[in-house]
């Protein structure tokens, strides 16, 4: 790797772990907690704040990883795989009503009489107004389910006031990049609080640009070709046998594989005012 | 000229447009492109929503040409899919569903960003102008790196103007600081009035068209970012930027409100401006063209050969450019839910005379545009031309697909 990028790499990680320190001033560790997906920018984030941790002398928050019900055994391999290599306290967690209600059979209807009262009230609260739903991880209710609700039950429950995140700018259109702090107020069933993006400012290429320079782990999946890793039977590799590294990142968004949700796309088409 | 952008906003009428004769001052960017523009007088849209509408703009197609379905038929022939096979490299960056992946408006494209897998509010359903410039900042960035670049043609297209109208706080101080609605009002508005198509408190009505109209306001600022990104990146001097949009907005007009299945000038007469960074001085053109127009305009800005399969022509140069009468269709929806049992709407216009036919009560409409701006008094029982247009209108009702 040539000396430009290995500058640029510093300065990337300098940048990262100042956003890191500046958020230990802010909050107490304790009341912090960091997610983790397994995947590539989750992984680059964690090790990050994981260095300032130790250069600092300070307990690693808790790190906690959402299971969709629907996750690549290889991402979860990866995370125990890693998780005992680096020492850390993984924190599961899951919407276990909603598996029950379709006896983790993916593609099986849940209807929605069946969920507990939590559920039934947070499909309310998004104004999903069906009677049933396939079991999908990636579908508008069983999204809302299986990734949000299960994380603000955690926020309300361990009272954590700081979320470490690792969204990218690059991938986030509307955002922008100085905003690495994000605070949510208050709603129902939603409680306060403040969400960190420490690599909000890398790219695609500095992720794998700094995998590779400092030997980090990654999970198989990524030298077969998949770029980015969500549910299983949502992602599809970009060009299949070539390592995300090669492919064209700068031209071929990264999702290209995801499939495109139909029901995401009504949704919003319902929230413009049709149909 | 090396490279062309079509640059599209989503539901923008016409006359709030300054160049087009508004005094509010809403639109002052896209005003001062004036001087180094062609300016359409009398552009019409092929349909009065987007899924009506961009088969004319993208496709140079009607709507219903390849029977009545929502997504895109692989029949249809994008204006991507030709250029990309000249080697010109296509993108586009926009935030309407309807044009997504899903809908197939995939095709063609060397890099195509629909927002569907980016995380947008839940007032307000997609990135929003300064998210799309962004995004094609970021493009640009990477793409001009070398001075050598490739031709490209981009294609952006803002949501900003369309309902929910919730639009900046301060823009819609600069049109009424004495407005003072939270989002969360703006939004019940919507719900309970446009959703509604509930006119009956006309002090509601003037309301939401400010809120409109501070949406407006707000998007000239992203088409004027949007500018500079591209003199930024210094490939203005070498494009020709398009600016039109799909369909206007109706506030009680003909007794509607959003963008219903009808044929009137408040939905479907466009804004349809072609700016040339090098010219001099502006043109006005006062002939009568279609937004199908626009995807052979597009191929003849790069000097390429006509495709057989558009049926517009290029509106350039003007003189070439045949005096026909324009077209379209959509189905008559008179609420904002289609239903399967909704029928088509057409309607033909030639020179200033519009023929409108709506198929499920077989009821005509014609009007003099030039003296009944409003569409208000329908000739087609008065008028010895009635039986001529109806000729017309029905020839490219039946016509061989």
């Amino acid at each position: 790797m040539n000396e430009e990028v290995k500058k640029k790499n510093k300065e990337l990680i300098e940048k990262s772990k100042q956003v890191v320190r500046e958020a230990f001033e802010k909050f107490n560790p304790t009341k912090c907690a960091i997610t983790w997906t397994g995947g590539k920018d989750s992984t680059t984030n964690l090790w990050i704040i994981r260095q300032v941790c130790l250069e600092e002398n300070i307990n690693l928050p808790q790190v906690i990883t959402i299971d969709e019900g629907d996750a690549f055994p290889e991402i979860t391999d990866f995370l125990v795989t890693i998780s005992k290599k680096w020492h850390i306290d993984l924190k599961w967690l899951c919407n276990f009503n909603m598996l029950k209600c379709c006896q983790s059979h993916l593609g099986k209807d849940i209807h929605v009489k069946d969920l507990d009262e939590r559920n039934q009230a947070e499909l309310k609260r998004i104004e999903f107004e069906f009677k049933s739903f396939p079991f999908e991880a990636e579908s508008y209710a069983g999204n809302h389910l299986m990734k949000t609700v299960v994380l603000n039950k955690y926020l309300e429950k361990s009272n954590t006031e700081l979320l470490f995140m690792a969204l990218r700018s690059d991938e986030q259109a509307a955002r922008k990049e100085d905003e690495y702090f994000t605070h949510h107020k208050a709603g129902h069933l939603m409680p306060e609080h403040t969400r960190v993006s420490p690599i909000l400012h890398f790219t695609e290429r500095d992720i794998w640009d700094n995998t590779h320079l400092h030997n980090l782990p990654y999970c198989p999946l990524y030298k077969i070709g998949y770029r980015s890793l969500g549910a299983r039977t949502s992602s599809n590799p970009g060009e299949v046998g070539v390592p995300a590294w090669e492919q064209d990142l700068e031209n071929v968004p990264e999702r290209a594989g995801r499939r495109q949700d139909k029901e995401k796309a009504m949704e919003r088409l319902r929230k413009l005012g049709y149909m | 000229m090396k490279n062309v952008i079509l640059l599209t906003v989503d539901a923008l009428r016409k006359d709030v447009l300054g160049c087009y004769g508004n005094k509010e001052g809403l639109t002052s960017f896209i005003d001062s492109l004036q001087n180094k523009s062609i300016k359409f007088t009398n552009a019409q849209s092929t349909g009065p929503y987007t899924q009506a509408s961009f088969p004319g703009i993208l496709t140079s197609s009607y709507y219903l040409e390849y029977g009545r379905q929502k997504k895109c038929s692989p029949r249809r022939t994008l204006i991507s899919e030709v250029l990309k096979k000249s080697r010109i490299t296509t993108a586009a960056f926009h935030s309407n569903p309807y044009l997504s992946n899903y809908f197939g408006w995939n095709r063609g494209w060397d890099f195509f960003y629909d927002s569907m897998q980016d995380e947008v509010s839940d007032k307000i359903p997609y990135i929003k102008g300064d998210g799309i410039n962004h995004k094609v900042d970021q493009w640009l960035t990477s793409y001009t790196k070398d001075d050598d670049y490739h031709p490209f043609f981009l294609w952006t297209h803002y949501m900003d103007v369309h309902e929910p109208y919730i639009p900046a706080k301060e823009y819609l101080n600069k049109i009424d600081p004495s407005i003072n609605l939270s989002e969360d009002e703006m939004l019940s508005l919507f719900k309970e009035v446009i959703l509604k198509r509930d006119l009956s408190n006309q002090k509601t009505v003037k309301l939401l068209k400010k809120l409109y109209d501070a949406g407006v306001r707000e998007t000239d600022n992203y088409v004027k970012e949007f500018f500079s990104i591209l003199k930024k990146y210094n490939v203005l001097k070498d494009t020709v930027v398009i600016i039109t949009t799909d369909h206007g907005d109706e506030f009680g007009e003909h007794n509607g409100l959003s963008h219903d299945g009808k044929m009137y000038s408040e939905l479907i007469n466009s804004p349809l401006i072609i700016y040339f960074d090098n010219r001099t001085q502006g043109e006005t053109c006062n002939n009568l063209v279609s937004n199908i127009d626009i995807p052979p305009t597009i191929l003849h800005l790069f000097n390429l050969e006509p495709f057989e399969k558009f049926r517009g022509h290029s509106m350039i140069p003007l003189k070439s450019y045949p005096q026909n009468g324009v077209f379209g269709e959509a189905i008559g929806k008179t609420s904002n839910h289609e239903k399967e049992t909704d029928k088509p709407i057409y309607f033909y216009q030639e020179n200033n005379l519009k023929i409108i036919y709506r198929e499920d009560n077989q009821s005509w409409e014609m009007y003099n545009l030039n003296k009944d701006s409003q569409e208000s008094n329908n000739l087609i029982k008065s008028s010895t031309k009635s039986e001529n247009m109806k000729k017309k209108l029905m020839t490219y009702i039946n016509r061989e697909q």
